[in-house]
């Protein structure tokens, strides 16, 4: 009979990798054999998709408190994030999950958890830059809200803040592309266009979009485009510094401004025009 | 025969737990220490014709089946495996066989980013490399059984292989390996005859290090009606048949085919693999249920 009672018996099985959070370093001294004789509720096994938040503390083996223990996915966060270092010279790839495996004293088969194709360190490695980016974002807010700096009008504002992100891309830009093509993958695609909506969402937000009508889908898509086209020719880009890419940033999104300031004026020429001949018919009804 | 009784078995005895509880050999009903006395004589009376059965009764498919075993642990140069019941090989082989070409598949992707060094610079990294062919892989295989283990080495000197290879005669219930040792532990088709299987999954979760990975190959149910009747028919019309035409053996063969189906399932046996502490258990169904592959990971 298997008892419900899963986080007091997590504590007492003590996972060797798994940790204590408050406990960075020291390893739960495993004793097998008095575990063996377990007949009664044996230890659970959490569905994955919960985090496990605060637990009771609960008196282990040896009288140890046993607080929060990380679940399965921060323990793969931390194995993706230690293995982004590997990068660079093995590429998005199984292999250099498994030496960041290694780094955190985990055996090399526990790049096994992930795919062969190194998506999930993609999907890691784009969600953490996200976060980065808004994080970056929300400062600047502050400091403007603060009254420490000056509300940049709006082309400069998406300028720096594609440029900030795709910034982040320099250390990897080498394998950038194999990281691309991985995206794309029709697995991979529902979660990198998640990422890539969010982030384009979260850069319009700070921007001070509030719009609720039409608006809102084109700018994102615009920026979107805009986005997208400057990451593929960051990606062929050898200038020093990457100028070339910041320039063509810079005028794909002047020629946005343009393109909205042309649309909007299109609109008021419109309806001057449509004015003009409802005068006109009005005129000759007469 | 009680000479040949396996060493546990004789220390089981010793432990006074001489008469053990019922289980099940096949379809008959057995103590623990006969379970452990017949199955040995099973394996050693098919020792030699082994490969040559398995070939037969499963149309060369079981070849597949390891093969993929092999792909889903991509292991990596510099892997220490454990290959549990590995008898005559086949494992092992395979690990040894795909290293070596992910090894060579390393290595000529570091001479290719060796194109600014000078010929002496690359003579000497090539040399470094060229004697480590297994970027110091190695992989131990375990049997309780000592006929098995000998038809093992034999084909290891025959098909040549002789680096990173070690045998050791061993009961999966108890493990003559210190903690934390290998980064791989594998049981292909061997499960089924170990007579406690809680006993030997904590055994893997013992000699495991942080992070290592226990892999399960085994037949398992089909849940398909129409094909578990053909299975079925197949099974047991036909492979005692063959045992008895190539090895001679039909009561050996008789108790594969009913020990499979005494085997719990999927999901029974996921839930012994977490019950022993592994994390992230899971199944791969081969050929609708026939084999499933089971993984988990001590973490």
């Amino acid at each position: 009979v298997r008892c419900q009672q899963y986080p007091p018996l997590r504590a007492l099985q003590a996972s060797a990798a798994l940790r204590r959070a408050s406990d960075e370093h020291k390893k739960e001294p495993l004793t097998s054999s008095s575990q063996q004789h377990f007949d009664s509720p044996p230890a659970g096994h959490q569905p994955e998709q919960e985090p496990q938040g605060p637990r009771p503390s609960y008196t282990g083996q040896g009288g140890q408190e046993s607080e929060d223990y990380e679940s399965e996915e921060q323990l793969q966060h931390r194995i993706l994030t230690a293995a982004l270092e590997f990068v660079p010279e093995h590429g998005w790839t199984a292999e250099a999950i498994a030496e960041g495996a290694k780094t955190l004293g985990l055996s090399v088969a526990a790049a096994g958890m992930f795919h062969s194709d190194g998506s999930e360190l993609i999907l890691h490695f784009v969600s953490e830059c996200n976060t980065k980016l808004s994080e970056l974002l929300k400062k600047e807010q502050k400091l403007v809200q603060l009254g420490e700096a000056e509300k940049k009008p709006i082309d400069e504002f998406l300028r720096d803040a594609v440029e900030a992100r795709l910034r982040m891309l320099i250390p990897y830009i080498e394998k950038w592309p194999q990281a691309l093509s991985v995206l794309l993958l029709p697995r991979n695609i529902p979660s990198s266009l998640n990422l890539l909506t969010s982030m384009i969402d979260d850069i319009w937000h700070y921007a001070g979009d509030q719009s609720t009508d039409f608006n809102w889908y084109t700018r994102r898509a615009v920026l979107t485009g805009i986005y997208n086209t400057t990451e593929l020719v960051m990606m062929q880009d050898s200038s020093p510094g990457f100028e070339d890419t910041w320039r063509f940033l810079e005028n794909r999104v002047a020629d946005a401004m343009t393109m909205s300031n042309t649309a909007s004026q299109v609109q008021s020429t419109g309806e001057a025009v449509v004015q003009g001949l409802m005068g006109a018919a009005v005129t000759v009804s007469n | 025969r009680a000479l040949l009784s396996p060493p546990a078995g004789a220390l089981r005895a010793l432990r006074g737990l001489a008469a053990g509880p019922e289980m099940h050999f096949g379809f008959q009903s057995v103590t623990e220490e006969e379970r452990r006395e017949r199955i040995y004589q099973v394996f050693e009376s098919v020792a030699k014709k082994y490969d040559v059965m398995n070939d037969s009764m499963t149309l060369g498919i079981h070849r597949v089946w390891k093969d993929i075993l092999m792909h889903k642990m991509n292991p990596s140069p510099g892997t220490l495996l454990l290959d549990v019941a590995g008898g005559t090989g086949d494992i092992a082989f395979r690990f040894i066989n795909y290293v070596r070409s992910v090894r060579e598949r390393q290595l000529q992707r570091k001479l290719k980013h060796h194109q600014n060094l000078s010929w002496q610079e690359i003579f000497e990294s090539y040399q470094k490399d060229k004697f480590n062919s297994l970027g110091d892989s190695q992989v131990v295989v375990c049997d309780i059984n000592r006929e098995m283990l000998k038809v093992g080495k034999q084909k290891a000197q025959h098909l040549g292989y002789s680096e990173g290879l070690s045998w050791v005669l061993g009961n999966a219930e108890e493990l003559p390996f210190d903690d934390d040792k290998f980064d791989v532990y594998t049981i292909a088709f061997g499960i089924r005859n170990v007579t406690r299987i809680d006993l030997a999954l904590q055994e893997a979760y013992r000699v495991l290090k942080p992070g290592g990975r226990f892999l399960c190959l085994e037949f398992s149910h089909v849940s398909n009606p129409l094909l578990s009747r053909l299975y079925d028919l197949y099974s047991f019309q036909v492979i005692p048949v063959l045992g008895e035409v190539i090895a001679g053996d039909w009561k050996s063969y008789q108790y594969l085919v009913e020990s499979i189906r005494r085997f719990p399932p999927q999901e029974e046996l996921k839930a012994m693999i977490e019950d022993a502490g592994f994390f992230k258990v899971d199944y791969e169904n081969l050929n609708f249920g026939i084999v499933a592959i089971h993984s988990g990971f001590k973490l």
